[in-house]
């Protein structure tokens, strides 16, 4: 297993549209991917879970991957993230 | 008598109308005990609604892309996501296992399990997220029990003009459908501002009041109404005074409507005579489609982003075929390709993730063609694509966050590798395809002469640019009152650029947030711009504001404005500017 942290840095945080293009990307790959914020630990897979984070901007995440294809999963998704989900705030 | 009902202010704007009130049944959702024996025909049952549930979604987000818009359907592709999400799945499925009870029953105890969930967060927009799980099994419950089905616009019309809807509640895709319809506005019992419902009638720009109390038993069929979307009021049987009131609100407002519709072929010419080209920021077909109708001359800023947010890098060809169909659908106009503009403190080979550790500052950090220079065979694969979309019609290269003339180096290294790389595969590319830079870094603005030799043309990001500038993210509530376009400080550096440009015959670009708002048009005229690009919905709006200008006079009017003597009665730059066309 792999992890790596990431600051969640677009102004409106995890909302929707973002959660969705995290799940998206996540579905891409066939590792198991989980997002942990604090206590909580989510499913990247499951919109359900990752909005529940309810993680705003400046929460602080860890994203833990698993499987054969973990490398580019775990690239993907900090690109993402630190990509501000390809938003312009 | 006027009735007034106060709810949520959600879609701004006025409408006036007849009411119609969509008609709708509360589910009724019982609970039955099955055999053992028959858990997999509930459970195939269960999939087999969620199947059609989600066939119904997608094809309808297909529809509302083409129709609506990106933003919207990605409310409903949300949806979607939750309809296949496995905790909905698995947790319903094991529950009828568990209980040996029916799929509705099941389903409905795995949402208030998820409900409780979603209304113990902080977060009030999160927490509303929960209607939207609540919208989605109610879909599902339809789908599961097709007779007894709420079909909420069974009786309703198919043309919906000068007509406003009262409904209990409504999802996404049934406001998509009204919009379709033409519905003048809306009024629902349930949801409140931050719902998706919310969002998207925003975005839709229908007046819209939501969370009216009983709204459905104190307004009656065929009423007129009168709806307020800013103030989040609805007036039936309105008085006089009301109505006069609301009548000519909508009149001033029709007016600006036509006097926009009005310029819509006329060219962007300033009152002195001065062509102005007025461009779009776009990435979608439905925003490419837009721009060619409001007539963009170009499209100033193509961002690229979204090709990488799928999960692996994009291939060449993957690129170059969403660039061709761009420039199909641009019949003719330029397309600038901004290069990859995503940040990350890390990528691809090097990266070592024992010691992956977060960006300091992002905004200071590793993005945009910092990054692409770290990670040479992505952005080659990326230029080689732009390059060979330069042979299929007008293109220009538009690089991202430049800082140092080192850094234009390298770019040009690369572009020149990349083109001897598409020779060697015999593939063609525009020879001429001109090569500019972003400039957002307040040094780049002050080396313009600089950086301007190596360039084609240049393009300001006002809102990196004074961001920076300003050391305010306008985003920080605490902080936004600094973000401030008009600081003389803001003001002379904007000088600078278009001036240095001007000297070096550098064609310049600002395609910022300032270019498509009107309030700044006749500053950035004045300052010297002559080419904007905007949200295509804003073309209009900044063409009509060009075309009643008279450059020279707001040249003056600036020059006066810094020559102010101290103690001066305050006077803002705008209202300056604004006074001299009189």
């Amino acid at each position: 297993m792999i992890a790596g942290n990431v600051t969640i840095v677009n102004k409106l945080g995890l909302h929707a549209r973002a959660a969705s293009r995290l799940v998206n990307c996540a579905s891409g790959y066939a590792s198991e991917i989980r997002i942990v914020r604090g206590a909580r630990a989510v499913n990247a897979k499951s919109i359900m879970g990752v909005l529940t984070l309810a993680a705003a901007r400046g929460a602080e995440l860890v994203i833990e991957v698993e499987g054969a294809d973990q490398q580019q999963a775990l690239e993907a998704l900090t690109a993402l993230i630190e990509g501000r989900f390809g938003e312009d705030e | 008598m006027t009735l007034a009902l106060t709810g949520h202010a959600v879609g701004r704007g006025i409408a006036i109308g007849r009411s119609h009130l969509a008609e709708g049944s509360e589910l009724e959702i019982g609970e039955y005990r099955i055999g053992a024996d028959e858990v997999d025909k509930e459970i195939r049952r269960y999939r087999n609604a969620i199947d059609a549930a989600r066939h119904q979604l997608e094809e309808l987000a297909g529809r509302v892309s083409r129709n609506v818009g990106i933003g919207a359907a990605e409310i409903i592709q949300t949806h979607v996501l939750m309809l296949s999400d496995s905790r909905l799945r698995d947790g319903t499925e094991d529950h009828i296992r568990r209980e040996l009870c029916n799929a509705e029953w099941a389903l409905q105890m795995q949402l208030e399990r998820m409900l409780l969930e979603f209304r113990s967060l902080d977060d009030e927009y999160i927490r509303s997220r929960g209607e939207d799980v609540a919208q989605v099994v109610r879909l599902v419950q339809n789908k599961l029990n097709e007779e007894a089905a709420d079909k909420p616009f069974e009786n309703m019309p198919d043309r919906l003009a000068d007509t406003l809807v009262i409904s209990r509640e409504l999802t996404p895709g049934e406001l998509a459908i009204l919009h379709e319809r033409g519905v003048a506005g809306i009024v629902t019992e349930h949801g409140g501002p931050t719902s998706h419902t919310a969002i998207l009638a925003k975005s839709l720009g229908i007046p819209t009041v939501m969370g009216v109390r009983r709204a459905q038993s104190l307004l009656r069929e065929g009423e007129i109404l009168v709806l307020d979307g800013g103030l989040g009021v609805v007036y039936a049987d309105p008085d006089e005074a009301i109505s006069n009131h609301y009548l000519e609100v909508q009149r001033i407002t029709r007016r600006f409507k036509n006097s926009l519709e009005a310029i819509r072929d006329l060219p962007a010419v300033s009152l002195d005579g001065q062509r102005i080209s007025l461009q779009a920021n776009a990435e979608r077909p439905a925003e490419l489609q837009m721009a060619r109708d409001e007539g963009a001359s170009g499209i100033g800023l193509y961002r690229t982003e979204f090709l990488y947010l799928q999960g692996a890098p994009p291939d060449e060809e993957t690129q170059l075929a969403e660039f061709a169909a761009a420039i199909a659908l641009l019949g003719g106009i330029p397309l600038t390709i901004r290069t990859l503009d995503l940040g990350a403190d890390k990528s691809t080979d090097y990266l070592d993730f024992s010691q992956l550790r977060r960006c300091a500052n992002p905004a200071l950090g590793l993005r945009a063609v910092r990054l692409c220079l770290r990670d040479t065979d992505l952005f080659k694969t990326q230029l080689r694509a732009i390059l060979r979309a330069s042979a299929l019609g007008p293109v220009r290269c538009l690089i991202p966050m430049l800082t140092s003339v080192q850094e234009i180096r390298m770019v040009h290294l690369l572009l020149d590798e990349s083109r001897e790389e598409l020779e060697e595969r015999g593939l063609d590319y525009d020879r001429e395809m001109p090569v500019g830079g972003m400039i957002e870094v307040p040094a780049a603005a002050l080396a313009i002469e600089e950086l301007g030799r190596h360039l084609d043309f240049i393009s300001v990001g006002t809102n990196d640019l004074l961001q920076y500038t300003l050391a305010a993210d306008r985003v920080d509530e605490q902080v936004a009152h600094l973000y401030d376009l008009q600081h003389p400080g803001v003001v002379r550096l904007l000088r600078h650029i278009f001036r240095e440009a001007e000297a070096l015959r550098l064609p310049a670009t600002v395609c910022g947030e300032a270019a498509g708002d009107r309030q700044y048009t006749r500053l950035l005229l004045a300052l010297g711009l002559k080419e904007f690009s905007m949200h295509p919905g804003r073309l209009l709006e900044v063409k009509q504001v060009v075309r009643e200008t008279d450059i020279p006079k707001a040249r003056a009017a600036l020059s006066h404005w810094f020559n102010l003597p101290p103690g001066s009665p305050p006077m803002s730059l705008l209202q300056v500017i604004n006074e001299s066309q009189r």
